[in-house]
């Protein structure tokens, strides 16, 4: 077992300087990814999921390529690009043309990434459905173990919501600043981290940009910059990325 | 469970069910209406306005709205699947965006859905701890008001308010099962519940026609002694009528 550092304390310049996301897999789940956008810059692979009662588990499966049914997967592919140009990003596409069986989607869509090893998984969408808090409290202790990185942004209303919740995820919301590397870590949890979500300018339908606001963005911004972490220290575990966050974040730097 | 006791609970679940809106409290919809009218005032907005999921999930459809355009807005449906609304219900997050007319095509979404041209819009999602409602909309806040972000928990505050209005006014709706469905759970494993379960199953969905009556007579319980009358008068002479004309030879 290979020690964390090899010597001295952790730095950015140990963390990511000169990295670029190179190698590492980065999936969306969310409402599928425009590949041709400028501010994405292609897919590796997509494959999209709705709710079908005639199926075995509900859920069906259509691999290749799809468009973004509402703009926000490719916002969030926009961000991680930037945040980790030379990844590779997958589209889960769980978000579709009705809310019948999402629960189910949501969660087979997560259960792709999984098991396809995707070592960062972004998730700027939650449930709050009581029934569905076993099926993602596995799947999420199934990532963890398997070194899948879930990144989940805080729903921000009062009432729980997951897999957001959960120990093992990066919970992520917004906070003011804009520079898309600074990220700060909240001694106060259930969110552990804050990253930029407020008018930042994103990728939307039919190649263009809106501003916009909501910790469903400043998610992104972690996955894209824990892919920058992995592509230099692939070997390194959830618990140990954490360590390296908690140790880089602009508010323990003083 | 005897069967002349599984008829008897079956009658009573639908008898429940048609009465139901007769004993629902008053004002869900005045409730709804005043939330909207609040957050606006709040928010120092143009609009706000509350679009409800339909019941196979596939649009939603404006119920409540106060400011601009708030005529034109109740009763138009959108498809669930498209736009900034759609896309806070399904993935269950709030949002807000601030520059929607640099964006022709998103802005004449928005028209169509709202029938006013916002600058700003924050959607933040209505739901309850079993399932998704709905998604209540700000459109143009006050600029000298604090950050999106700030109002975006504030609304939630409406949003779960709304959630619990329309909560309330749907297990009215489906009295039936909804009290046949709290016994079952208080005796689970039982037969009794097991009984109550399938009676409230076989219920079946509240007929329209049947709620639409129920109520009314809600409405004249609230009413005076005299219009109680008036209309049981009304009834009667219906009824009369409608007998007659069924013992008239065809």
């Amino acid at each position: 077992m290979r020690p964390l550092l090899a010597d001295g304390a952790l730095t950015r310049e140990w963390a990511w300087a000169g990295a670029t996301g190179a190698g590492v897999d980065v999936a969306v789940v969310d409402s599928g990814i425009d590949a041709g956008h400028p501010m994405v810059g292609g897919v590796e692979s997509a494959v999209a999921m709705s709710y079908d009662p005639e199926e075995e588990d509900g859920v069906r499966r259509v691999e290749g390529p799809h468009e973004d049914l509402f703009g926000h997967g490719t916002a969030c592919a926009g961000i991680i690009r930037r945040v980790a140009p030379e990844c590779r990003l997958h589209s889960i596409r769980v978000l579709g043309e009705r809310l019948t069986g999402k629960g189910a989607v949501f969660a087979a869509g997560l259960e792709w990434a999984i098991e396809r090893r995707f070592r960062v998984v972004n998730l700027s969408l939650s449930t709050g459905k009581e029934d569905y808090f076993g099926r993602f409290h596995e799947l999420a202790d199934r990532a963890y173990f398997a070194g899948v990185m879930l990144v989940c942004a805080v729903s921000n209303v009062p009432s729980p919501s997951y897999p957001s919740q959960y120990a093992s995820v990066f919970s992520v919301a917004a906070h003011k600043r804009q520079d898309p590397f600074g990220f700060d870590y909240n001694p106060d949890p259930p969110v552990e981290l804050g990253a930029p979500g407020i008018d930042v300018t994103v990728a939307w339908k039919g190649d263009g940009t809106i501003v916009s606001t909501g910790n469903s963005f400043a998610a992104p911004h972690v996955a894209g910059l824990i892919a920058r972490l992995l592509s230099k220290h692939p070997e390194l575990t959830p618990f140990q990325v954490k360590t390296v966050l908690h140790a880089l974040a602009d508010n323990a730097r003083a | 469970m005897s069967e002349p006791a599984g008829e008897v609970l079956r009658d009573l679940a639908r008898l429940l069910t048609g009465m139901g809106p007769a004993l629902a409290p008053e004002g869900s919809e005045a409730l709804l209406q005043s939330i909207t009218e609040a957050a606006r005032e709040l928010f120092g907005a143009q609009a706000c306005s509350l679009a409800l999921l339909t019941v196979d999930q596939s649009e939603l459809v404006f119920t409540t709205a106060s400011g601009a355009g708030a005529s034109d807005v109740v009763d138009l449906r959108m498809p669930a699947g498209q736009g900034i609304a759609g896309w806070v219900v399904m993935s269950e997050q709030p949002i807000s965006v601030s520059d929607l007319q640099n964006d022709a095509r998103f802005a004449s979404d928005v028209a169509q859905s709202t029938g006013y041209v916002p600058r700003t819009i924050l959607a933040v999602p209505v739901a309850s701890p079993r399932r998704t409602l709905g998604v209540i909309e700000v459109l143009d806040r006050d600029t000298s008001r604090p950050g999106a972000e700030h109002d975006m928990r504030l609304l939630s505050l409406f949003a779960d308010q709304a959630a619990l209005a329309i909560e309330n006014a749907r297990a009215f709706a489906d009295l039936g099962r909804s009290v046949l469905g709290a016994v079952a759970a208080a005796a689970p494993g039982t037969p009794l519940a097991a009984a109550l379960t399938a009676a409230a199953e076989e219920a079946g969905e509240p007929d329209g026609d049947l709620l639409r009556l129920s109520a009314l007579l809600g409405e004249l319980d609230r009413l005076g002694p005299a219009e109680r009358r008036l209309a049981s008068s009304l009834v009667e002479a219906l009824l009369s009528y409608v007998r007659g004309r069924g013992r008239r030879p065809s």
